[in-house]
């Protein structure tokens, strides 16, 4: 039955105005997410709109393609620019911007793009295999493991971008976990710090934050820098070589995806704890792990393997439950509502073809993006042959229109400036971003956690040491804390005298 | 070519200089202030789809969420009264605005059209130890304050139903809010929490397929889903639950008051074509959503009642300061 539906899925996909539709949907989601500030979520908003009439399949089709495009496409600005183009390729910056620095953005673009290709496949084997298990999983997190989960995510991210000074990354972590406070709390629905401004009443926009966090310390340094450093060697896409490397790091890629899969089917956590989670595991097993964020092709790997995959993990909740795991996968779940197709228990018996259908676009969608965003790359890298103060102006007004077009209020273009200022005065003071930013995303979800667990069990801690998964996230995260603040160094070296005695 | 160029211009002259007395002449944007995909969302989306025919226009959904709907409904209500800004809103959340702060305008100062009715449902677990609503009830009853219910949060639509549930056990259950409709039915599947009180079209295809048990609704009659499996309203087991009902999610568009009779003429009529377009019944029928629409003066009838009950029922569970007969609410 199952392969005949996906040959049923395959012709359809394959006639030529599907595959039109693909090709433009997917290119379109790529350049979305490409750009700072244009988000996988409004990409699928906007074409949920645009193909309300279209037939169902093609539907179908072009938000399967936007979403994979715009969720793969953030990775080139973060490599090219250092300003992610999406919140969850904010990972792949840090190995990727080095290498563009190192005269390698080709490859490291292509290896990105790869890599996102590949976490998408091994994501849809899950969605077509696993999703009855996979649910169970789901069901497993309560209001405990969600709340470590995002203070596991937190510290990892803090440790990974700080160079070596793990608390300066936690120090940016809580203070976006502050900033994330702001607006109406979802627990009580008491306003905090919004000293009675609407604006503020509806929290503080995730991608404003963003823009201003990355994009201001690039744009100021691009006119603190002297000229002759702004232009950087183009490079070559180096295809064989890139080849080489995926087949070299082939076994962290599908790691990292399968890592991505886990997270996205965890209902709320999405793409951008997917790639540091990935990114950390592959450089705490590494043998060399003082190379990664100096340009490490495997940290993009990871990165990008890491969040693609979240996109078919995402899928599973929303097939048998109803139940998006990120804020694409709401709009994505409206689209198929509005479609009439009813993703939940009843999917299988009432349109068991609907599953195969989705998982062969996800294939088709990958393998358009892979090669559009190549075509794409062949564009984009020119960048770096430009003088940075020509460039970095344009991606100023790109991030004035693209934090004014996430609600059409200019309120989040205020909100927007405020947080380039901080982030300029973090850069400076060698506080990294992305910790920061991953704060205000997990924010509600710590927050609200943490209280609800508490209220729930009478304000006690003790129910949180009896659930397997709980433990398992208070130890690794007892390990880290211990590890990055030298507590086992003393250890080793206050041994060392002794035995030398 | 002259001539081709000429009748062109003289086209365009057309165009333009009837522009001005026409309305609408572009795109009309509808605002949901939720997210993409709730109860709202869609419904607008289908409304918007209908509606765009017969005014010759499309009608663009745009999410705002935030603030409990109320950021986007403010945002309305300080745009220019052109016709071109619309809200969409659950009247839940709508009615009960001023009384949680948020402004001092009332259902009163707004045109309404009333659409669509969905009822909440009371659900339990597949392996809860609750049966039926009595089983619930008389546990919240011999353990009151313990009984936890999952809800999208304070003045959500879930919100009221658990209200209503409380005021027939005379007993308070325990309130556990999550950050929407999703996540409190997984933390009710999970079993973090005992029950869930939200609206039946959260978990219709869920009951249906036997994953969750639903102990009643609170709409006035028992509800059909397929055959066979029919949700029975809490009045059969609690009559003096009547005076709450029908309780849950009424979906309407709306805008601030100051357009001309004109303009919303045209409204009334797209709004007439909307609620019999196919695709729209459908839409509703496969959510179970009752279509029930009322014309602008019919609607503010209605609300008068709705939002009285509303009003106190957040007054009663002391979830909000302001008194609602400070705006004229209606005890029921």
């Amino acid at each position: 039955m199952a392969l005949e539906y996906l040959a049923q899925a395959f012709l359809i996909v394959t006639t030529p105005l599907n595959i039109m539709v693909l090709l433009l949907s997917t290119g379109a989601g790529l350049i979305m997410g490409v750009l700072p500030g244009l988000s996988a979520t409004m990409a699928i908003a906007l074409l949920t709109g645009l193909t309300f009439n279209f037939p169902h399949q093609t539907a179908l089709i072009s938000l399967i393609g936007v979403y994979v495009g715009a969720i793969s496409g953030g990775c080139q600005s973060a490599i090219l620019i250092n300003i992610p183009g999406t919140p969850a390729s904010a990972a792949t910056a840090l190995d990727g911007f080095p290498m563009a620095n190192q005269g390698k953005a080709g490859l490291g673009i292509f290896i990105a793009e790869t890599a996102s290709c590949l976490g998408t496949l091994v994501s849809v084997i899950f969605v077509l295999t696993l999703t009855p298990l996979l649910t169970a999983l789901a069901l497993k997190f309560t209001s405990w493991e969600f709340f470590l989960l995002s203070i596991f995510g937190i510290l990892i991210c803090g440790a990974l971008t700080a160079r070596g000074n793990a608390l300066k990354g936690w120090i940016a972590g809580v203070l976006g976990l502050l900033v994330s406070q702001i607006g109406l709390d979802t627990v009580d629905t008491i306003p905090r710090f919004t000293y009675g401004n609407v604006n503020l009443m509806a929290t503080v926009q995730l991608i404003p934050v963003m823009i201003g966090l990355f994009g201001f310390p690039e744009i100021v340094r691009a006119f603190k820098d002297s000229a002759d450093d702004n232009i950087l060697p183009l490079s070559k896409f180096e295809i064989f070589k890139g080849f080489g490397l995926m087949i070299k790091n082939a076994v962290a890629a599908v790691r990292s995806a399968l890592i991505g899969v886990m997270v996205g089917i965890i209902p709320g956590v999405g793409e951008d704890v997917g790639g540091w989670l990935s990114y950390w595991v592959s450089k705490s097993r590494s043998k060399d792990p003082e190379s990664f964020g100096k340009g490490n092709p495997l940290g993009i790997i990871s990165a990008e393997a890491g969040n693609n995959a979240c996109i078919g993990g995402g899928l599973i909740p929303i097939m048998s439950l109803a139940v998006p795991g990120s804020a694409p996968g709401a709009v994505l779940l409206a689209a198929f509502l509005m479609h009439g197709y009813r993703p939940g228990p009843l999917l299988m018996t009432e349109t068991p073809e609907f599953i195969y259908n989705i998982g062969m676009y996800l294939i088709f969608a990958s393998f358009a993006m892979w090669i559009l965003a190549l075509f794409i790359a062949k564009g984009t890298v020119r960048i770096l042959r430009i003088n940075k103060k020509i460039i970095m102006p344009i991606i100023f007004t790109l991030c004035v229109i693209g934090a004014y077009l996430i609600n059409y209020n200019m309120f989040d273009v205020k909100i927007m400036f405020v947080f380039g200022i901080l982030g300029l005065a973090l850069s400076s003071a060698n506080f990294p971003a992305a910790p920061f930013l991953l704060g205000v995303v997990l924010g509600p979800m710590t927050d609200s956690n943490l209280r609800r667990a508490l209220r729930i069990h009478d304000g006690s801690f003790a129910t949180m040491f009896e659930r397997p998964i709980c433990i398992f996230f208070l130890t690794v995260i007892v390990f880290m804390i211990l590890s990055q603040t030298g507590f086992f160094k003393l250890f080793k070296k206050s041994k060392k005298p002794l035995e030398g005695n | 070519m002259k001539k081709i160029l000429a009748l062109l211009l003289a086209a365009g002259f057309c165009l333009s200089s009837t522009a001005q007395e026409n309305w609408p002449t572009k795109s009309i944007n509808l605002t949901v202030p939720y997210g993409a995909g709730g109860t709202t969302d869609l419904t607008a989306r289908a409304l918007a789809n209908a509606m765009g025919r017969p005014l010759g226009i499309t009608i663009n959904v745009i999410n705002t969420p935030g603030a409990g709907g109320s950021a986007g409904s403010l945002n309305v209500q300080n745009s220019p009264v052109d016709g071109y800004s619309i809200l969409a809103n659950g009247m839940l959340a709508f009615t009960t605005m001023p009384i949680n702060g948020y402004t001092d305008k009332t259902f009163r100062d707004w045109e309404i059209w009333v659409a669509t009715y969905a009822p909440n449902c009371v659900i339990v677990k597949q392996d809860s130890p609750y049966n039926t609503i009595q089983d619930l009830i008389n546990a919240i009853r011999s353990k009151p304050g313990q009984i936890t219910a999952g809800t999208a949060g304070i003045g959500s639509g879930g919100h009221f139903g658990a209200e209503v549930v409380k005021a027939v056990a005379g007993a308070d259950y325990k309130h556990i809010t999550y950050a929407g409709g999703g996540p409190a039915l997984t933390a009710t599947l999970a079993g973090e929490v005992d029950f869930s009180p939200q609206l039946l079209a959260e978990y219709k295809d869920l009951i249906i397929a036997g994953k969750v048990k639903a102990l009643a609704t609170l709409a006035e009659e028992d509800i059909t889903l397929a055959p066979g499996v029919v949700v029975p309203s809490i009045k059969k087991a609690y009559p003096e639950a009547a005076k709450f009902l029908p309780m849950g999610e009424v979906t309407a568009i709306l805008l601030p008051k100051g357009l001309s009779e004109d303009k919303l003429k045209k409204i009334d009529a797209a709004f007439e074509v909307a609620v019999k377009d196919q695709a729209f019944l459908d839409f509703t029928a496969s959510r179970s959503f009752s279509v029930i629409p009322r014309n602008r003066a019919d609607s503010q009838t209605f609300l008068e009642g709705f939002a009285g009950r509303a009003a106190y029922i957040l007054w009663d569970a002391k979830a909000i300061t302001i008194d609602p007969a400070k705006f004229g609410f209606k005890r029921p």
